[in-house]
């Protein structure tokens, strides 16, 4: 690989064995990928911040590097943590406090900014043609895909490396050659009404070309889910979306048109609540946007208290203060509301029979990393099923 | 009787180990146990410390990088991963674990002449894996 004399520099230890460390963890996997030169990048979001997720072996490999008390060389922001920033959830457990703490001291000393969310691109959206270093499948999907910005699904230790550098390996999605939509997806009506998460999920699992998507004038949220589920099943980091992905930012090849029906994506649907069972709804993955917060501000307004189970909605803490009169009118209903975490980061205090969410990346690690039973429903059908 | 298998190297190393095949694609964080070194499947857990892990490749979470170091960490990594596949979550922490990581030449012919009875071995350098 092609380095810079400054990159050699770098390299060769001359500002610290951090960043020495940091640079050859992203020559190595560039050079495993074929990758002949690096590109500077500027900003990082760093994802494996949460304790219950990373546990002491990645805490342990963070304070190494925290130790030497190096400074990240471009924006970075992280991803959410394993407890409730807000602490006033029921549904969250806190009981890794002081374990995050260290994971957080140590990110927040060497400059990230302290984000704790999955939506890095709430703080700030990339621009087009823009090179990141992201972790976070669902952000980097986003990313490539919304916004039209160039990142690879970076791994947890990756995107920290290229904070403390400031340079990630040009390979894969910096290339616009490899930005190619080959396989054409058209969503029938019957799926077109459901979430969007259920196309997700399937595409997910059954494509692995790039998909370009006709989806017309829906929320930014649906597209936040129908993309976070097709990174979670899937290994997706970019889906031309027809209309949305900004033009320049990718080439189209069409090999392939697949339409998809309701009967492909039933099964996903999974469980719905029987009369007897606890039901936690739940939304907020990824994380709930200004959008989203609205919207269930209208559902709520005219409940008091769930009739059973808890509404679950986890955000990003700076919305939680800038939406704060949405936020107090969602705690007035009882709905529990967690910052800066999710369930799929953090540990549950209490076992539901169910969880009934809007979110296919949701579906697909609740059931592997808590054993619960999962359905998907709008966010119309989760507030229902819990306020009635 | 052994068998030659041409694999491209993607991290390099020496490894030794009978073979466990999850024909499919894996998210490290949620279908890896980094604690007991097992992956979750439908069909329940499948031991995977000190084999030789035969899978499509990685998909989902960008913390798998940090499941496969704590994998070693904590002594329960495979000697070794044979893919059809790689992406860089799956690169990354490899490298970070020094875990060596081949790309498999016909994957689906090479998959199905795996058993458990099998041991496949690798020198570092060599464009191959022997099975015997």
């Amino acid at each position: 690989m092609y380095l810079t004399p400054f990159q050699e520099r770098m390299l060769k230890g001359e500002f610290g064995w951090v960043y020495a460390k940091a640079l050859e963890i992203i020559v190595k996997v560039g050079e495993a990928l074929g990758s002949d030169r690096l590109v500077e990048i500027s900003h990082a979001h760093v994802s494996g911040v949460s304790y219950s997720n990373i546990g002491e072996p990645g805490l342990d490999f963070l304070r190494d590097f925290y130790r030497e008390m190096p400074r990240f060389r471009v924006y970075t922001t992280i991803n959410p943590g394993c407890v409730d920033y807000g602490m006033l959830s029921q549904v969250i457990d806190n009981k890794y406090l002081g374990k995050q703490a260290l994971i957080d001291e140590a990110l927040v000393g060497m400059g990230a900014k302290p984000v704790f969310t999955c939506i890095p691109y709430y703080h700030r959206p990339p621009l087009p043609g823009e090179h990141l270093a992201w972790g976070e499948s669902s952000a980097v999907i986003f990313a490539n895909s919304y916004f039209g910005a160039m990142t690879n699904r970076e791994g947890g230790p990756l995107a920290l490396a290229s904070a403390l550098t400031g340079f990630t390996y040009y390979h894969g999605l910096h290339e616009l050659e490899n930005r190619v939509a080959r396989v054409l997806i058209k969503i029938s009506p019957l799926i077109y009404n459901k979430p969007l998460s259920l196309a997700g999920l399937w595409i997910g699992e059954n494509v692995r070309k790039v998909p370009m998507l006709e989806i017309k004038e829906k929320p930014l949220y649906e597209i936040k889910a129908l993309l976070a589920a097709m990174a979670a099943s899937g290994s997706h980091a970019l889906a031309v979306l027809d209309g949305i992905t900004p033009k320049g930012t990718y080439k189209t090849s069409i090999e392939e048109t697949i339409t998809l029906e309701f009967s492909d994506v039933e099964k996903y649907i999974g469980e719905t609540p029987g009369t007897s069972e606890t039901v936690l709804g739940y939304v907020g993955c990824p994380h709930t946007h200004p959008e989203e917060l609205v919207i269930l501000r209208r559902l709520l307004e005219k409940y008091r208290e769930p009739k059973r189970g808890r509404l679950l909605v986890t955000m990003p803490p700076e919305i939680a203060s800038t939406y704060s009169s949405i936020v107090r009118l969602l705690l007035s209903r009882k709905v529990d509301i967690a910052l800066g975490t999710c369930p799929v980061v953090s540990v549950l205090r209490k076992k539901y029979d169910l969880m009934l969410t809007n979110s296919g990346k949701a579906f697909f690690y609740m059931r592997k990393i808590h054993g619960l039973k999962v359905g998907i429903a709008s966010l119309k059908e989760i507030v229902e099923s819990i306020y009635t | 009787m052994s068998l030659e298998w041409r694999i491209k190297r993607v991290v390099d190393g020496d490894c030794s180990g009978r073979p466990v095949l999850i024909n499919q694609y894996l998210s490290f964080f949620g279908e890896v146990d980094p604690v007991k070194g097992v992956v979750r499947t439908d069909t329940g857990e499948v031991e995977i410390a000190g084999k030789v892990l035969v899978f499509k490749g990685s998909r989902g979470s960008t913390v798998g990088s940090y499941v496969i170091y704590a994998l070693r960490k904590n002594n329960v990594n495979p000697c070794c991963m044979i893919v059809k596949e790689v992406e860089p979550i799956l690169i990354a922490g490899c490298v970070l674990a020094g875990i060596p990581l081949f790309i498999a030449e016909d994957f689906e012919k090479f998959s199905t002449i795996l058993s458990n009875e099998k041991l496949i071995t690798h020198r570092a350098g060599d464009d191959h894996v022997t099975i015997e």
